[in-house]
């Protein structure tokens, strides 16, 4: 019987499976239990929510039994990056990052109790609707953000499903929230980190000037302008976006320069709205040498920028230097600052943006607007170019940082500044007579 | 209902359902496996000084100190003879095929074992051991000292806590349940609480005082009845009856197994009809839920495959003389593999993988051998291999493993209910009757895990799955005192099943292991299972040798005792035979058979040989006495954990 004793252990090793089994249950529980238990449960919920906009409109709300969204169509398409719908299919939306505190759940009471929760958000509705209907179908991003307050005022991506639909042919890449979840070669407007890393790495900068014939050889391998820029200073060579400077640039500054400033002003983090994580970008992190330096100081090589990334960047620029976290939703806290770009950095950064407007994009794209920025087109190889056009407004009545994307949209001056015009414009004008 | 009355009251009931639930295990648990109880010493081996006791039915005699009279001698085979008590209270020994063989009394012994008796002297390849069974007084003194169970943690308080548990429980359904149903409701778990209790005091009665195995099961079976009560409140009388006929099983499988002859015998017919009912289930069952697993008999649906189970264990396990025949073994084997195959012929994968590691727990058992098992996992990993090669549907029905919240609305659908309710009962349960996941299909049985953690909470939900390992590690810590291999190996198979049924059905239904809707013991809804998982407790309970602990386990025979037994048994066959004789008289007009006669005359003499050997064996005791003494005395005596029976 002694032998049974010792082979009796074989049911305990059954047990020990299931205890093995249990604690791993436990983890998933308290690692997914809120995905879950809002899943269905939601439909059965105590608790009744809604979520508005800035100004109160209904985006999203549930009863016990029951959902729906904002009663007009396009509306809710435009948002629909905002709210996320029931079933989940995008990971970013409201609904689906924040149902277990829209639905009271937690941990340990799980969705027993019932809850009134009502949440706001920063976002303005109706610029949304502005901001999809000018992507017009294209795939891309808008995002603007108070730089003063870091409130998100629109946050769109384009293409969007309604979310009161369950529609199995949805444009491919409906899903993905394009300002936040993904991240983009990004061109031309990389140039503004060369920029704001020369200006804190190399003390001569402003006594160079370069030559551009259109194409050149830097460092051995030949590198190409669109045009040809001839004699220019560094303010000059950031408004025409001359590739042989900026690549020069960026190979004077040296590559662990660049991967400093990279790294320090964010792009290389996957950052935190309101706990919805963005996507991380990328920088070519192990030593490439000098062509490669030259090639990613002006925005190619693999180079990749998550387009939340630029907005905090440049928010970061158009509020001296420090950063304003940006929020999603309205919680009534004051804003998160830190020093993201040192303050003499950014105030020279804001000269050479307005510079860039004032002596080639012209001011008379954005009437009435007084627009910092840098646009971009970044080729992607397959023969098309993501259009880009990031900055700010230099006003203090309306302190507004954007970033403006186009996937394979074409060039950044001709396609994205447009769509950042209209959204700018509708926003300086909200609240007042002349839009309504 | 909304009032502050009813949140208060709920909130309450939850917290003292959950103290209640762990304070029943705990006790439960402490006196079932922190006491330490003396093993029952049926008669001694001596050797030169030493007294070696005999502490179970069957004992392995040998070298090894895996042997239970370990006799450190190159003499012996590690194994050398097993020593085997019958129900009638008589030794036989057998000899294992160890070198130099066995003799008794310097008599060759025969293969299929020859009796021993007080004062024979066995020769184990000239290690000379003498036999000395216990006096009916001995027996009587040392069973006396021998402590008992429930002297420090009574049963009647734990069983006191459990009905409080189920109050509470009935609490929570008067709040949630429909007006109509509540007396149903009430009568369910009523008719719990007088069935723990008649029951405990039939123990009483009887002078048993284990109670813990029927306690846990009864607090398995008050969450099943909750279940019940919550998804189908309108027939809820089945559930009532079902409990009552699984108890009325128990105490007859157990009262059965108190004979180990009796229990032995019928083996060949169990199995018999274990194979027809898997025949009749293969040919003649419908086609439903997908596995054609059910039988529908008189508005009770039924499952064959269930009460399978137990005979699978039932002739599975085997008493220790016959383990070391390989023969025996081979027989079993190619049972388990007809069990197995006519389950995957139904489709029921998870009832044959049920089977199949009760397969291997009782082969590991029997055998000692994990060659053995590997090669029957290997074996069953490639007839799987086949079987999804040859039939890709098989392999598309786990296919949504490890993915369900990729397929919601198909294959997916109940796991990811039952995973999105049980989270939202997050620690305590929204109370019983208030889930909706109740009401998706197969929610009381396959999802039950998810119904018991969305409505009593996660924290109930594990000690659930934690009585069951209770009953296991009881299982295991019975098989070192247990009687007999047979009750040792039919307990440990027995729990063995139940483990595998909890581990498929909680993580089946978390999406942790493939979804194969098999049932959580007891507390799942299902007739046929209640039965079975009822009949499963009554191999725990044989395997009980506390002092007086279990009805299923005689108490500690004395040798008066099994005479009057024995007696008695006699006086019933003589008059059974009258009968018998009478009745043929009245057809045949008086004319006994020669059957009848012959055997009585085959039995007579036996008795009076026992009486002769009797009386020659005092003489001859005396003659052993002298080569005893020129016998090199080195023993070890391995006492068992704790205080030995000699210390007292």
């Amino acid at each position: 019987m002694r032998k049974m004793n010792r082979r009796a252990l074989s049911v305990l090793l059954l047990a020990s499976f299931i205890v093995l089994g249990l604690v791993g249950y436990v983890g998933r529980y308290l690692a997914d239990g809120e995905r879950w238990a809002t899943y269905f449960s939601r439909l059965n919920s105590l608790s009744e929510g809604i979520v508005t906009d800035r100004y109160g409109v209904l985006l999203a709300a549930f009863t016990a039994n029951d959902n729906h969204f904002n009663d007009d169509r396009s509306t809710r398409i435009a948002n629909y990056h905002v709210t996320g719908d029931f079933w989940d299919r995008t990971g970013s939306g409201i609904l689906t990052s924040f149902s277990g505190e829209l639905h009271g759940y937690n941990p340990v009471t799980g969705m027993t109790q019932s809850r009134h929760i009502s949440m706001k958000l920063n976002v303005d509705a109706e610029i949304n609707k502005k901001a999809y209907a000018a992507l017009a179908d294209r795939k891309g991003a808008v995002g603007v953000v108070n730089y003063r307050t870091g409130e998100l005022l629109c946050m769109v991506s384009s293409p969007a499903v309604d979310p009161t639909e369950n529609e199995p042919d949805a444009a491919e890449g409906a899903y993905i929230n394009r300002l936040l979840s993904a991240s983009f070669t990004p061109g031309s407007i990389f140039k503004l980190v060369t920029a704001a890393s020369a200006i804190e790495c190399v003390k001569s900068i402003w006594q160079k000037s370069f030559f551009c014939e259109g194409e050149a050889e830097v460092a051995g391998v030949k590198i190409t302008c669109p045009y040809e820029h001839y004699t220019q200073d560094f303010a000059g060579a950031l408004a025409v976006s001359c590739n042989i400077a900026f690549s020069q640039i960026a190979i004077s500054v040296g590559q662990t320069e660049m991967i400093n400033h990279v790294r320090r002003w964010g792009f290389l983090d996957s950052h935190d709205l309101d706990g919805i994580r963005t996507a991380p970008g990328n920088y070519p992190l192990e030593f490439v040498g000098d062509p490669e330096t030259g090639w990613s100081g002006i925005g190619q090589s693999t180079d990749l920028v998550c387009p939340f990334s630029m907005l905090r960047f440049v928010s970061a620029i158009a509020n001296d230097g420090i950063i304003c976290e940006p929020k999603l939703i309205d919680d009534g806290q004051p804003p998160v600052k830190s020093v993201l770009v040192e303050p003499e950095t950014a105030k020279t950064m804001q000269r050479l943006m307005r510079n860039n407007v004032t002596t080639t994009y012209g001011d008379i794209r954005f009437p009435g607007l007084t627009v910092c920025g840098k646009t971009g087109t970044a080729e992607v190889g397959d023969g098309t170019s993501h259009a880009w056009f990031t900055g700010f407004l230099l006003d203090e009545e309306h302190p507004y940082a954007f970033v403006v994307f186009v996937e394979n949209g074409g060039g950044g001056l001709s396609v994205a500044t447009p769509i950042a015009n209209t959204v700018l414009q509708a926003l300086v004008r909200r609240g007042t007579d002349m839009e309504y | 209902m909304q009032g502050e009355f009813y949140s208060y009251t709920m909130a309450a009931s939850k917290v003292i359902l959950i103290l209640l639930a762990f304070a029943i295990l705990m006790r439960c648990l402490r006196s079932m496996l922190r006491e330490e109880y003396d093993p029952e010493v049926w008669a001694y081996l001596r050797y030169g000084q030493d007294r070696l006791p005999v502490e179970h039915w069957e004992v392995i005699i040998g070298r090894s100190r895996d042997a239970d009279v370990y006799i450190p001698e190159r003499e012996l085979s590690r194994e050398h003879a097993i020593l085997r008590r019958t129900d009638r209270g008589d030794w036989k020994i057998y000899d294992v095929f160890g070198r130099g063989g066995v003799w008794i009394n310097n008599t060759f012994i025969a293969e299929s074992g020859s009796p021993v008796v007080d004062g024979d002297t066995l020769n184990l390849n000239s290690i000379y051991v003498k036999f000395q069974d216990l006096g009916m007084e001995k027996r009587e003194k040392l069973e006396a000292k021998r402590s008992g169970v429930g002297s420090r943690y009574s049963p009647s308080l734990t069983l006191l806590m459990l009905t409080a548990f189920q109050l509470f429980l009935l609490l929570q359904h008067s709040f949630s349940a429909a007006p109509e149903h509540l007396a149903d409701i009430a009568l369910g778990f009523c008719s719990l609480i007088v069935m723990e209790w008649s029951c405990y005091n039939a123990m009483r009665i009887i002078n048993r005082s284990g109670f813990e195995i029927e306690t846990v099961a009864f607090f398995l079976s008050s969450l099943g009845m909750s279940v019940a009560a919550s998804s189908t409140p309108s027939d809820l009388y089945k559930q009532m009856l079902l409990t009552l006929a699984g108890v009325v099983l128990f105490l007859i499988s157990g009262w059965w197994q108190r004979s180990l002859q009796r229990t032995a015998s019928a083996r060949i017919p169990v199995a018999a009809a274990a194979l027809l009912m898997l025949a009749v289930n293969v040919v003649a069952s419908d086609v439903l839920l997908g596995a054609r697993n059910w039988l529908e008999i008189g508005g009770f649906s039924f499952q064959p495959s269930e009460l399978v189970k137990v005979a699978y264990v039932y002739v599975g396990a085997s008493t220790l003389d016959r383990l070391f025949r390989r023969g025996n073994l081979y027989v079993f084997i190619g049972f388990s593999a007809i069990n197995v195959m006519a389950l995957a012929l139904i489709g029921d994968f998870g009832t044959a993988l049920v089977f199949f590691i009760c397969f291997l727990v009782i082969s590991f058992m029997r055998s000692g051998s994990i060659a053995t098992v590997m090669l029957a996992v290997t074996g069953a990993v490639l007839a799987g291999f086949l079987a999804v090669s040859a039939r890709p549907y098989i392999a598309r029905r786990f296919s949504t493993w490890g993915h369900v919240w990729e397929d919601i609305y198909d294959k997916g659908f109940q796991q990811t209910r039952a995973m999105s309710a049980a989270a939202a009962g997050g620690l305590f349960g929204k109370g019983a009757g208030n889930g909706w996941l109740k009401n998706i299909f197969a929610a009381n049985t396959d999802l039950v895990f998810g119904m018991i953690c969305e409505e009593q909470g996660l924290i109930i939900a594990i000690l659930m799955v934690l009585a069951i390992l209770l009953l296991a590690s009881f299982a295991i810590r019975s098989a070192r005192s247990s009687r007999s291999a047979y009750y040792a190996i039919a307990s440990c198979a027995a729990m063995s099943m139940l483990l595998v049924q909890v581990g498929l059905n909680v993580f089946g239904s978390m999406d942790i292991l493939p979804f194969t809707g098999v049932t959580f013991p007891f507390v799942s809804r299902g007739g046929s299972s209640l039965l079975s998982c009822w009949m499963m407790m009554a191999f725990l309970k044989s395997a009980d040798t506390r002092r007086e602990a279990s009805f299923a386990v005689r108490p500690g025979e004395t040798i008066r005792s099994v005479r009057d037994w024995q007696q008695s048994a006699e006086a019933r066959r003589e008059r059974r035979a009258e009968k018998k004789q009478a009745r043929k008289a009245g057809k045949k007009q008086g004319k006994p058979s020669s059957g009848e006669k012959a055997a009585e005359t085959r039995r007579k003499p036996e008795v009076a040989e026992k009486h002769e050997t009797r009386i020659i064996t005092e003489p001859r005791e005396k003659t052993d006495g002298g080569k005893k003494s020129e016998i090199r005395v080195t023993l070890q005596i391995r006492t068992p954990r704790g205080k030995g029976a000699g210390k007292k």
